[in-house]
């Protein structure tokens, strides 16, 4: 047996996007196990919601468990909260929780692209993306009125109406991000120094995604379709705006980089479409009822699904809340994928699972 | 090569990025910024201060009954919930003024916790002078009406 090391990584980096430490043990650079460290912000968050808040503020406080996917986390609460209450929503308000979920996505897919990018050593791809990245910013703030904690999902609707010169907007900026978006997805896909650093990098397959469980972007390069949003209609209509499931086959770091380019084709389909055909009704379903029962809810976020748990006892404070981040459902693929690799690929794989901490650890 | 030649052309384009404090970003008109309130128009029901999550309002009241409103701007976090709550339309609103920084003088915390603690406890003061004079009142119109009854019964009899 050669001599191994063991090299942390971690849990501040200048590589890492967030405080996760991982160990390796590296034996002539080569990867042979890897130990990951999770939990360094753990908030309480949960405890908090069942304690300090009522059932209808606590749609605000799960907004703030992650700035990258805050109105998955607050659709998903709202919706189980629904659940709970048992009413239905308007038509309107679903339709506009869909735009709002996809416009997120644009943007946190387009981060996570860039930081793979960075990773891998291209910084100029990286501040480029980050360039194009900037509409679909602004596009949330003229929807939600602020940039990143968007407030937008609450328990029986949403907050706010899209106005129909702000959905034009959409439409035109759009329009100008389609041929940056081609210019990307040229350099991601034909870029030799990329390809080097992502093709072949961090492999998972098949087998091993049903395995460990993966879920998201992670599983889906490996040609798995896993995706909420083929699986359930019952509580937003993904179908009938047109989505579709995206795979890949290679499951590498070049996979998951072209599933998610992909994807932002796919979300800016369903975001002209629900704007094309966006239904009048009400915004919000009015109640004085109080959350009674059990309940459980899955959502796509950007990194996967994301699932909720909440349980009332007829009171303004929830029993129990459970929240389950698709970063946590990755944690043992993501370990798992390093195995055989060299360790100077490692940041860029660490990229491209596009970790979130904050919604693991709550 | 291409990306070379892009990359030669990026040289004389303009900076994408904005001079910011000199410049002004993108704003849209309806961004969430600070809570206004007009006094005239409240009618004091407090219900925007029972959904505001994180407590950024409170009312205070003095011995008079009369309520004070207090709003914090570094523990708001522009949700809209108040505005939506409110009964009194254009009681409480929001502009779309971003909030500036807090000062060290301000003490925006500590000072904020007292002053949250202080408003809870003047108003269970209110409430407790206002408990014990109406009891006070009580057993005077008690005492009084007795008072009225013998003097009625004494009238009889005499
Ligand atoms: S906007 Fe939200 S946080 Fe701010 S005062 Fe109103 S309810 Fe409270
Ligand atoms: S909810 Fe409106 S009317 Fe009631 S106390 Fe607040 S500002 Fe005044």
């Amino acid at each position: 047996m050669a001599k191994q090391y063991e090299i942390p990584i971690g849990a501040q980096h200048i590589s890492l996007l967030e405080p996760l430490h991982f160990k390796f043990t590296t034996e002539n650079e080569k990867i042979v196990n890897t130990e990951a460290n999770v939990f360094y912000v753990h908030r309480g968050i949960e405890q908090a919601c069942v304690t300090k808040f009522k059932f209808r503020q606590v749609s605000f406080v799960v907004g703030r468990v992650c700035g990258l996917c805050s109105i998955s986390h607050s659709t998903a609460y709202s919706q189980v909260a629904e659940k709970l209450l048992k009413i239905d929503i308007p038509i309107r308000a679903k339709y506009l929780r869909m735009l709002v979920i996809e416009l997120d996505r644009i943007h946190s897919h387009l981060l996570c692209l860039s930081h793979v990018a960075e990773n891998s050593g291209f910084e100029a791809l990286f501040m480029k993306t980050m360039q194009y990245r900037e509409f679909s910013m602004e596009l949330l703030e003229a929807v939600c009125g602020n940039r990143i904690q968007y407030d937008f999902a609450i328990v029986g609707g949403v907050s706010r109406d899209l106005k129909p010169e702000v959905g034009q907007t959409i439409l035109k900026r759009l329009k100008t991000f389609m041929p940056q978006l081609e210019e990307i997805v040229d350099i991601f896909k034909t870029n030799w120094t990329l390809s080097l650093k992502n093709k072949g990098a961090g492999i998972i397959n098949k087998e091993m995604v049903y395995r460990l469980n993966a879920v998201g972007p992670f599983a889906r390069a490996a040609g798995v379709p896993i995706d909420v949003r083929n699986e359930t209609e019952d509580l937003l209509p993904w179908k009938e705006v047109g989505f579709e499931v995206v795979t890949e086959t290679s499951g590498d770091v070049y996979a998951r980089n072209l599933v998610r380019l992909k994807e932002l084709y796919v979300s800016i389909r369903i975001i002209e479409n629900i704007i094309n055909g966006l239904p009048e009704s009400a915004l919000i379903t009015e109640t004085k009822a109080f959350p009674e029962g059990e309940a459980t809810v899955r959502l796509e976020a950007p990194r996967g699904e994301l699932f909720y748990y909440a349980k009332g006892n007829k009171t303004q404070v929830l029993e129990r809340l459970k929240i389950k981040a698709p970063t946590f459902s990755n944690v043992a693929a993501m370990r798992a994928a390093f195995e055989g690799n060299e360790y100077a690929s490692a940041p860029a794989i660490i990229a491209s699972y596009d970790p979130c901490l904050s919604c693991t650890a709550r | 090569m291409k990306t070379f030649f892009k990359a030669l052309g990026n040289v004389f384009k303009k900076p994408v990025t904005t001079k910011y404090p000199f410049e002004q970003t993108y704003k849209p008109d309806d961004y969430r910024g600070l809570i206004g309130f007009e006094e005239s128009l409240c009618i004091w029901c407090r219900r925007c201060e029972a959904v505001c999550p994180p407590g950024a309002i409170v009312f205070s009241q003095d011995m008079e009954g009369k309520q004070t409103y207090h709003y914090n701007r570094a523990v708001c976090i522009y949700c809209t919930e108040c505005v939506r709550a409110c009964p009194k339309e254009g009681a409480i609103f929001q502009t779309a003024e971003p909030a500036p920084c807090a000062l060290k003088e301000e003490n925006i915390n500590n000072g904020w916790n007292k002053l949250f603690a202080e408003a809870i406890e003047s108003r269970e003061l209110y409430a407790a002078e206002k408990k014990k004079k109406a009891a006070e009142k009580a057993a005077a119109d008690k005492a009084a009406a007795v008072a009225k009854k013998a003097a009625e019964e004494g009238n009889k009899e005499g």
